[in-house]
């Protein structure tokens, strides 16, 4: 749940989402859910010769497994906090199988 | 009873499960090597169980064949802040630990 | 059933019998990992989960038999292993 936590901090946000055929579309994150699908506002797509196939789309739902990476503006990352979310997701998960 | 054991893993450094090695990588620069030829070097700000990561000064090498010639081909890409979806993680190395 | 199985005498080497009772056994050994992808790693066993995911210590990384790179510490995602053997 943690990254689930963590992009809907980012919402509003331009980010570039790379998908596993290699096509990159830059947008604005507009929402997001467990599964990390992700959906996108004014797209353009950063190869437009290779892929044209969306250059009259405006916004796209992106299904989750098909990204490889998500470039965000580092600027709004507070890395010490997800730092932090990250040691504490471990933590419960420990929990979790502690009880087990 | 799992509250102490939860206590011991966080309080020391011992690795007891394999991720523990990522958790005391938080902050530290990684490699990461992934799926499809790809290599990543970058400082390791986020991870979760699924490996899903969030590096920062990140630095991707991508292992290409040349087209028509059998010459392997380096491509380096840069991003200031990147998140890496956990299904194409291999292997993930911590700087070497003293 | 065996009669050395039998509940009420537990016997002691018991736990040997199954798969993931041997991966905790050779813990601290010398493993050899090997991937799907036919990459192969060679280490000390530090730890192993549930998935499979694996943490090394001293590891060399083997493509087609030869020595491609060291690591001092190594975690592999479970996933993409093939198999992990006891030097």
């Amino acid at each position: 749940m943690l990254f689930f936590s963590f992009y809907k901090t980012l919402i509003d946000e331009e980010v570039i989402v790379e998908l596993k055929n290699d096509m990159s579309i830059r947008g604005t994150l507009k929402s997001v859910d467990q599964f990390l699908n992700i959906k996108l506002d004014d797209i353009s797509v950063l190869d437009e010769i290779k892929y044209p196939h969306l250059s009259s789309v405006k916004n796209v739902f992106i299904r989750g497994s098909v990204v490889r990476y998500v470039h965000l503006p580092a600027a709004v990352v507070d890395t010490t906090l997800l730092e932090d979310a990250s040691r504490k997701e471990a933590a419960s998960q420990a929990a979790k199988a502690g009880g087990r | 009873m799992a509250d102490v054991t939860t206590a011991d893993q966080l309080d020391d450094s011992v690795v007891s499960e394999p991720l523990d090695l990522v958790r005391l990588s938080l902050s530290e620069r990684v490699f990461v090597k992934l799926k499809g030829d790809r290599e990543i070097r970058g400082t390791l700000h986020g991870y979760d169980s699924h490996c899903n990561l969030v590096l920062s000064e990140v630095e991707e090498t991508v292992y290409v064949m040349d087209d028509d010639s059998d010459v392997l081909k380096t491509i380096k890409k840069q991003s200031e802040m990147l998140f890496v979806r956990g299904d194409a993680v291999v292997l993930i190395s911590p700087p070497q630990r003293t | 059933m065996s009669s050395a199985a039998s509940p009420g005498s537990p016997s002691p080497e018991a736990p040997s019998n199954n798969p993931s009772a041997f991966l905790s056994q050779i813990t601290g050994a010398k493993v050899s990992v090997k991937l799907n992808s036919g990459v192969e790693y060679r280490g000390d066993l530090q730890c192993v989960d549930g998935y499979m995911n694996i943490a090394l210590e001293q590891t060399e990384e083997y493509v087609e038999g030869e020595l491609k790179n060291k690591y001092g510490d190594v975690f592999v995602r479970g996933n993409n292993v093939l198999y992990i053997g006891v030097e």
